[in-house]
Formats: C-alpha cells, sequence, structure tokens
C-alpha cells in the first residue's frame, strides 16, 4: 500500500490520540481487588467455618460416596459441604461481578488515562479482574463435578496420623540422597568438565562418551540396571540407598561437567594467557586463575542442578527401599498402598516444595547477584 | 643490596648481546597468512618498537616471542636457546619474558597485591614474605602502593595497566613485551602508563612495544619496525623512519597517523 502522507511534520497541532481523559483509575482497582479478595476470602470463610462447627455427615455428603465408616469422613463432608454453603456460592457470583466489571471498564478506558500510574492502576485493575473470574470459574467448575471423591482421596488428612514423623524423616532421606548425590556430582563433573575441554582428543573423547551416555539415559533405566549390574557383574552388594546415592552422583556428574565446561569457556581467553604468560603450567593456571572465577559463574546452574536432583530422587521409589530408609515419595506411595488415601501424595508435594522453594529462591538471589557483577567481575574488556 | 636487586630488574647486559631472535617467522591462521617471513634480532637494552596498520600481523608477531601464539614455520631463540624446539621448558622461558596485555588480564577475583605475589609463589616458588615485598616494591614503582588492597573492578584502567605492568615486573624478567597497552585507556590516562614504560626503557629493559602511541615510538624507541600485511615493510632508526619514509606505505601510514 502506498503512503501518501504529507511529509511535513504539523508541530503547531499536537494530535489528541488519547480522547478525553478517561474517570476513575482507582475504582477499576479496587473492582479487581475486590473481586480477587471476596472470592478468596468467602472460600476461606466457609472451609473454615465449616471445619470449626460440630457437623454430620450429610445425605448430600453420602450421595457422593462418603461412607460414614470412612476415617475421617466428617472432615471431608465438611470441605463439601462448604463447598456447596450459599456463603461461597454468593462469594463466588459476586467476585465474578465485580470481576467483570474491573476487566470491562479497564480494558475500555486503560489507553485513555492521563498518567502512567493511572494507566497502571486500570491495567492491574482489569487483569486482577480476570484472575477472579478464572478462579470463580474454577472453583464452580470444580465443585460442579465430584468435590467429594477429590476431598475423600486428596484433601482426607485423618489417615496420616502416625505418619508425620515418618514424613520428617522421609524428607531427610531426600535431602540426603540429593546432597550426597550433588556432592559426589559435583567432584565427577570438576573432573570431567576439565577433560572435556582438553585439546586432545583422547583425553577428550572418554569424557564425552560418559557425559552423553549419562545424559542421553533416562534416570531411571540407570537406578535399575545400575543396581543390578553392581551386583551380577561386580558382585558388589550394597544398599539400595547407597547404590541410589552412587548413581545420582554418576548421573549428576555428567550434567555438572557441562555446567563447569561451560562455565569456564565463559573465561576470558586473556586470563589463561596472562597466567602462561608468567611461567604457570596449564594446570596451575586453571587451579589459581581460571577455576576460582568459574565456580562463581557456575553456583546458580549448579544449584539449579540440584533442585532437579531432589524432585529426581522421588524415582528411587523404584528400588524399594527399605521402610527406614524410605524418600519422600516412597513413603507416600507406602501409605497410600495402605490406605488407598491420595492424600499421602498431597503431603508428598507439600514437603518437596517446602524444601525447594527456599532453594528456588536461593539460585534466583544468587543470580540477580551474578548479573549485578558483584562476583566475578572481570577486569576489563576484551 | 645491590642496586639491580633493589629496582627488580635484572642487572642490563651489555648492549649489543642478541636476547631474543625471530627467524623466518610465518603464522597461518587456517587458511590466513598472518605473518609473512619476519626476521628480527632484540638486543640487551633494545626497545623495539613496532608499528603499523591494523590487521598487519604486529601483535601476533610480539606473541610469537613468548610462544603464546605459535609460529607455523621458523625459529624463536631465546638467549641460546631454541624454544621452539618442543623439547624447551617454555613455562620456564616465559619467567623470563615479562607480557602485558591490551585488555590488562588482572585477576578479577584477586587483589591487586595478589595478582603480583601469585606467580611469584607459585612459579618462582618466593616465601609469601618474599613476594610481598617484592611484590610492595614494584606496586610502589609503578604508583600503586596505595592501591595494594584494590580489586581490580575498583581500580581505573590505567591503573589496572599499572598493576599489570608491576606484576610482569616483579617476576624480573630479561624483556617486556607490550602488546597496544595503551589502546583500551581513555586518552587521559594513556599518559600515566607511558610514563612507567618510558621511566622502564629509561633502566635500560629490553622492550619489544607494540603500539599506536607515535610519540612513544620515536621517543623511546632504539629501533622501529614498519609491520605491513606480515611483512617487515621498513625498519630502522625511529626518528629516521619519521622524518623520511623510504617506502610510499609507510609514508601512507604515517599520513594517516599523525
Amino acid at each position: 500500500m502506498a503512503i501518501t502522507e504529507s511529509p511535513t511534520i504539523r508541530s503547531d497541532v499536537a494530535p489528541d490520540v488519547r480522547g478525553p481523559t478517561a474517570p476513575l483509575p482507582a475504582v477499576i482497582l479496587t473492582l479487581g481487588i475486590a473481586s480477587l479478595v471476596i472470592i478468596a476470602a468467602g472460600i476461606v470463610f466457609s472451609q473454615v467455618n465449616y471445619a470449626l462447627s460440630d457437623r454430620v455427615l450429610t445425605r448430600n455428603c453420602i450421595e457422593e460416596e462418603i461412607s460414614p465408616e470412612d476415617n475421617g469422613a466428617i472432615g471431608v463432608c465438611n470441605i463439601v459441604e462448604a463447598l456447596q454453603d450459599p456463603a461461597t456460592s454468593g462469594a463466588l457470583y459476586l467476585g465474578i461481578g465485580l470481576g467483570a466489571a474491573a476487566l470491562v471498564l479497564g480494558a475500555g478506558t486503560y489507553r485513555r488515562m492521563d498518567s502512567k500510574r493511572r494507566r497502571d492502576d486500570a491495567i492491574t485493575g482489569a487483569v486482577l479482574g480476570s484472575q477472579g473470574i478464572l478462579l470463580a470459574a474454577f472453583v464452580l467448575w470444580f465443585r460442579s463435578a465430584s468435590p467429594g471423591l477429590f476431598a475423600k482421596h486428596f484433601l482426607n488428612f485423618a489417615d496420616l496420623e502416625g505418619y508425620w514423623g515418618s514424613f520428617v524423616r522421609a524428607a531427610t532421606k531426600t535431602l540426603t540422597l540429593a546432597f550426597a548425590g550433588e556432592l559426589g556430582g559435583i567432584v565427577i563433573g570438576l573432573v570431567l568438565g576439565v577433560l572435556a575441554l582438553s585439546s586432545r582428543r583422547v583425553v577428550r573423547a572418554p569424557a564425552r562418551i560418559y557425559i552423553n551416555f549419562f545424559r542421553g539415559t533416562p534416570l531411571i533405566w540407570q537406578l535399575i540396571t545400575g543396581y543390578f549390574m553392581l551386583l551380577f557383574g561386580f558382585g558388589i552388594r550394597l544398599s539400595t540407598f547407597v547404590v541410589a546415592i552412587l548413581i545420582f552422583a554418576l548421573n549428576t556428574g555428567a550434567y555438572a561437567a557441562e555446567v563447569f565446561r561451560a562455565g569456564i569457556q565463559s573465561i576470558e581467553r586473556g586470563q589463561m594467557e596472562a597466567a602462561r604468560s608468567m611461567g604457570m603450567s596449564y594446570l596451575q593456571a586453571m587451579r589459581y586463575a581460571i577455576v576460582p572465577q568459574a565456580v562463581r559463574r557456575v553456583i546458580p546452574p549448579l544449584m539449579n542442578e540440584f533442585v532437579i536432583l531432589i524432585k529426581d530422587t522421588a524415582l528411587v521409589s523404584v528400588l524399594g527401599l527399605t521402610l527406614a530408609d524410605s524418600d519422600i515419595f516412597s513413603l507416600a506411595r507406602e501409605g497410600q498402598s495402605a490406605t488407598f488415601n491420595s492424600t499421602f501424595f498431597t503431603v508428598a508435594a507439600i514437603a518437596y516444595l517446602a524444601v525447594t522453594l527456599p532453594l528456588i529462591g536461593l539460585v534466583n538471589a544468587a543470580e540477580r547477584r551474578l548479573r549485578s557483577g558483584l562476583v566475578g567481575i572481570a577486569g576489563a574488556g576484551g | 643490596m645491590e642496586s639491580a636487586q633493589a629496582t627488580g630488574i635484572n642487572a642490563p647486559g651489555r648492549a649489543g648481546e642478541p636476547l631474543i631472535r625471530l627467524e623466518g617467522i610465518h603464522k597461518w591462521f587456517g587458511n590466513l597468512h598472518v605473518i609473512k617471513g619476519v626476521d628480527l634480532t632484540l638486543q640487551q637494552r633494545d626497545v623495539v618498537v613496532v608499528i603499523g596498520p591494523s590487521g598487519g600481523g604486529k601483535s601476533t608477531l610480539l606473541r610469537c616471542v613468548s610462544l603464546l601464539e605459535e609460529p607455523t614455520l621458523g625459529r624463536v631463540w631465546f638467549e641460546d636457546r631454541d624454544i621452539t624446539d618442543i623439547r624447551a621448558d617454555l613455562n620456564e622461558v616465559r619467567t623470563h619474558i615479562g607480557m602485558v596485555f591490551q585488555a590488562y588480564n588482572l585477576f578479577p577475583h584477586m587483589t591487586a597485591l595478589r595478582n603480583v605475589t601469585l606467580a611469584l609463589e607459585r612459579v618462582l616458588k618466593l616465601s609469601s614474605d618474599e613476594a610481598h615485598d617484592r611484590a610492595m616494591d614494584q606496586l610502589a614503582r609503578v604508583g600503586m602502593g596505595h592501591k595494594a588492597a584494590a580489586f581490580p573492578g575498583q581500580l581505573s584502567g590505567g591503573q589496572q595497566q599499572r598493576v599489570a605492568i608491576a606484576r610482569a615486573l616483579a617476576m624480573r624478567p630479561k624483556v617486556m613485551l607490550f602488546d597496544e597497552v595503551t589502546s583500551a585507556l581513555d586518552p587521559e590516562l594513556v599518559g600515566e602508563v607511558l610514563e612507567v614504560m618510558i621511566r622502564l626503557a629509561g633502566e635500560g629493559m629490553t622492550m619489544m612495544v607494540v603500539t599506536h602511541e607515535m610519540g612513544f615510538a620515536r621517543e623511546v624507541g632504539t629501533r622501529m619496525l614498519f609491520l605491513d600485511d606480515g611483512r617487515v615493510g621498513e625498519e630502522g632508526e625511529p626518528k629516521d623512519m619519521f622524518r623520511n619514509p623510504k617506502s610510499d606505505r609507510l609514508r601512507q601510514f604515517l599520513d594517516k597517523v599523525l
């Protein structure tokens, strides 16, 4: 299409791109916040209200196949009843209404706000409103399906009595597996990473084969095969727990090797040259000049590997650990198969999150610190 | 204590004694022929200045002297040793050849002092006390004694480069190689680095200097090499070459840079 506008810029008349100034950004923001808050508060209020009151198993619950014999039946029933409570319904529909209002007003007027702050308010309000609508719709959908069945299987904590101590112990086992595996993996990875950087193919090749093998096969395969290989191939009989640590270390070593290799390669070439020009050997240069800098740079990705490993330790459940050695996931599986109550998995997720969330926070903080240049500052550009 | 020890320089040898000899140096990077047959002898107390257009192979030639770059063809002699021989102990040879880089290349995770003492302790095996004293002397010589505890990131470019010079000098090398050491510096910081180099030349240090500082080349250089397209285009007394360049290429080059 041909552009036909005149090339002259009419600076005397500023074109009004905004149109008339829109009103009420604060109202839109308030509507959005209110939508979310009312929905959340309504649900929580009803749940707490029912949980605290002394209720009986309703007919409604029995229809949902919650039997009086079930352990924790009342608690499950309360969850279902609270969801159907008029207070919950009222909060949901009110929330949807407020959210819709925020969305429509915000989306319709944000372009015409006369300051960045007001525009941000309108946009935030509209987004919060749409989030409120989605949340309420999700809850409505959920309670119209089979909340009784769901609550019975995933939110019935009565069967977990007597297991809480086991979960704490299992969490320490999970952390032991992951920590020992990561530590071994870092040692293996550092060596392999340096070997993989060698200019000699005969040195590089074995390292590459190792790395590619462990990165290229499933961890679950490595765990199962590793156990039997040690036993049948080498006559080594170790506890499954120790075998698991060994395999985790070998596996993490492959990933850590790549992390170290990339970290070392990221150090400017001049650092090695400066060290060599003073008569240091290659290994001295690595040890004193390169690796200390690389280590700072690889801390975030290694911590990331650690978080991944914590979750991957769940795979040891295929090895059948002894009860005393059970990690979080093995314990959850045991509890679930003993009681047919999947709430064990719910608790397992909470246990994993309790460990991983702080670590994820640490990783992000370390990355920010690294990006801010407080560590590993290069002397000068190239 | 003898004065050579105090200044940290090896006692300058008799002028005219060959220290470094390059014989028929060629360097290919893949298909790129960067150095096309260069011969050069560095005598004791020489200050050889290498000038020429960028891409002409100046830095590569300099790096061939300490074998940071291995010549594809040709030999490099240090004193009476052929250091291109595969059996040469390059780590030992390099302790006698100080090198300063355009990008300073200080170790960013170490203080200025530690930058200087590291090789003294790990390569020359000095005790930490000896290394410390020698390093402090050298830092003081380049006017950086007061910044011994600073990390490179806390120093200006000129200060970093002076620390880098001190780091190289602390090894008490027999020759110093300077690879465009002022090129990365802000103009107002060039002087402090040149000043150190001028003083060093005055003390009799044998030097090979790749530079774009024509003033330095003319005033300090005892000999000058015009390296153009991998060959020595012209060679001689710096003042002579500036006054009446013989080749067109040098004349054109000088017209552009002066």
